[in-house]
């Protein structure tokens, strides 16, 4: 059974179908990527796969369960987490403090709870902070820990979101273009690092229009066109078949 | 030092501290959390006048002289701690106004306008809450059991007001230092990014609501129980501005910058011009007040954002760092298929 099985999804804004009946699926422990012109529906399909774009039409499963209504709350605790296109990091928290947002059912996160004062939550506390320094050093961060995250690079900011991400220990991690605006150097980090999670069988879907990137790192491709989903397959095969290269032309 | 000092000092603390307690509610609302509550003030009224109605006693002792609702002559503390629940009822209600998912700056509009309309209301029905005169002669608590001279009862307000301070600190300060409190941080920096990360945004609002809230109640009806009057004078929309700039000028989200701003503004502040000479008429001065304040407001946003006391940066005790060479697994939880 697929992780994700997207069938006949559909979100029109004002009449103009952003996506018009998208059907893919996303298997579990593999990097998929998901490919197309300016315009083919990428970042609503996100939207609509995390919740916060609601469906006009289709129905999207998780794990063999319908999420099609569920609120992206509800998505989130139930492993689907995503990033954004834009930056949108906590910019007036410390790097450590945007991760330590991350992990759920921290049992200091509930009033009563945060209440009844450190030695209630502090073991918790303490276990994600090891957590998220271990991150961090995996990422080449650990000397970024105490700073701002609004005063970091743009590279920087989309790694804290990843690591903040990695931190909730997501299912399903949705990337929004996460290399976009930022410079070539941190490009190849940021690739090294989608690798690595790759490999220790996180389940990824990736937004990205540089085809090269997405030859590098996917196992699969979903490429999609005017809200539509045009081709799938792996990238060698699907540029040989011609389709992507048509997707980007009509698009 | 004379008796006039004394009780010129004694009034001053109290003022103090009720300010300090208000401004902790609000800061905890706006400072911390990044909800604009311009109905604060509204808050501090519910809890002063339930407070006042529930010690008073029916309004027939009165003599028909002053008409009020729910009068009943509870023993202390009971008004006082029914009026700051009353006051956490109240912002749990309104919070609910902001889980409509309005604009932040739309929520900050509906809030004014509620603050506007609730001293409408209490002014215009006499038979309510006394109307515009308010009400008076409510007793302060315990006066007649402890039978103090007067100096020594107002020493012993001070120290009941410095109580409810240390109670409200533990509970503002547990709750800013905490996970959760950082979780409201998450909110007022990102709320979208908050939400997708599976944070209930809504709990969070509507929990700073009555949290606040209630801080507001309690600083009101410790307030009415030591001056012995209340009215709607004493909670026009314009004060919750005042508190609103001592949060910005003592540090957004720094519980000991809300205890520098209520020090500096609604008391150096408001009670210092008081000695300066009168130019034009005493409505004049008033008018001039409130300019300033809000002159004072900008003036921070401009060049001090961050206030004098800025919100404290976090720090973790540093652990044993994950060793160079041998790195562990990514901490995750694998995808089992």
């Amino acid at each position: 059974m697929p992780l994700l099985e997207v069938s006949d999804l559909r979100r029109s804004f004002g009449g103009v179908a952003a996506v018009d009946g998208a059907s893919f699926t996303v298997e579990g422990g593999a990097l998929t990527g998901l490919i197309g012109p300016n315009g083919a529906g990428k970042s609503t399909v996100v939207g609509l796969i995390a919740g916060s774009v609601r469906a006009t039409g289709g129905r999207i499963a998780f794990r063999g369960q319908p999420i099609t209504n569920r609120s992206e709350m509800e998505r989130s605790r139930l492993g689907i987490t995503r990033t954004y296109q834009l930056s949108s990091e906590f910019a007036r928290l410390t790097v450590m403090d945007n991760l330590l947002v991350g992990p759920k059912h921290q049992p200091g996160e509930v009033l009563v709870g945060a209440m009844m004062g450190r030695h209630h939550w502090g073991r918790i506390e303490d276990a994600n902070i090891v957590k998220a320094r271990s991150l961090l050093s995996r990422f080449g961060m650990a000397d970024a820990e105490n700073a701002y995250a609004g005063e970091l690079s743009g590279g920087q900011k989309r790694l804290v979101e990843i690591m903040r991400a990695l931190m909730s220990d997501p299912q399903l991690l949705l990337l929004d273009e996460p290399m976009a605006g930022v410079n070539p150097v941190r490009i190849l980090e940021i690739e090294s690092v989608l690798t690595a999670l790759r490999r220790e069988g996180v389940t990824m879907l990736l937004v990205e229009h540089e085809l090269d990137t997405v030859e590098r790192l996917c196992d699969a491709v979903i490429v999609m066109a005017r809200g539509r989903v045009v081709a799938t397959g792996g990238m060698a095969d699907l540029r040989s078949r011609g389709e992507v290269v048509d997707a980007y032309l009509v698009g | 030092m004379n008796l006039a000092m004394q009780f010129y000092l004694t009034t001053l603390l109290v003022f103090l501290g009720v300010n300090v307690l208000a401004c902790w509610g609000l800061n905890l609302q706006f400072g911390v959390a990044g909800v604009i509550n311009f109905a604060f003030v509204v808050f501090q009224a519910i809890g002063a006048y339930t407070t006042a109605v529930l010690s008073m006693g029916p309004d027939t002792a009165y003599g028909g002289f002053q008409h009020y609702i729910l009068g009943n002559k509870l023993p202390f503390p009971l008004p006082l701690l029914i009026g700051t629940a009353v006051g956490a009822l109240l912002g749990l209600l309104l919070g609910m106004i902001g889980l409509r998912r309005l604009r932040s700056d739309y929520e900050a509009m509906v809030m004014l306008v509620v603050s506007v309309i609730a001293t409408k209301f209490v002014t215009s029905d006499t038979g309510l809450l006394n109307g515009p005169a308010g009400l008076a002669l409510i007793p302060h608590p315990l006066a007649s059991t402890l039978g103090l001279a007067p100096i020594d009862y107002a020493w012993f307000y001070v120290g009941l007001v410095a109580v409810s301070c240390a109670l409200c600190y533990v509970v503002v300060h547990r709750i800013t230092n905490s996970p959760y409190g950082r979780m409201l941080r998450a909110m007022r920096e990102n709320e979208r990014a908050a939400v997708a990360l599976g944070k209930n945004v809504a709990a969070m609002r509507l929990a700073v609501f009555a949290v606040g809230g209630g801080i507001a109640a309690l600083s009101g009806g410790l307030l009415a129980g030591f001056i012995g009057a209340w009215s709607p004078g004493g909670w026009l929309y314009v004060e919750t501005f005042t508190l609103f700039t001592a949060i910005i000028v003592g540090g957004m989200g720094s519980n000991l910058g809300a205890v520098v701003g209520a020090l500096l503004v609604p008391v150096v502040f408001l009670e210092g011009t008081r000695f300066l000479p009168t130019i034009g008429s005493s409505e004049v001065m008033a008018g001039l007040q409130w300019i300033v304040i809000g002159l004072l407001a900008m003036a921070f946003l401009w060049f001090w954002p961050r206030g004098i006391v800025p919100e404290r940066r976090s720090a973790y005790a540093p652990g044993e760092l994950p060793s160079q060479g041998s790195h562990p697994a990514l901490p995750l939880e694998r995808h089992s298929s």
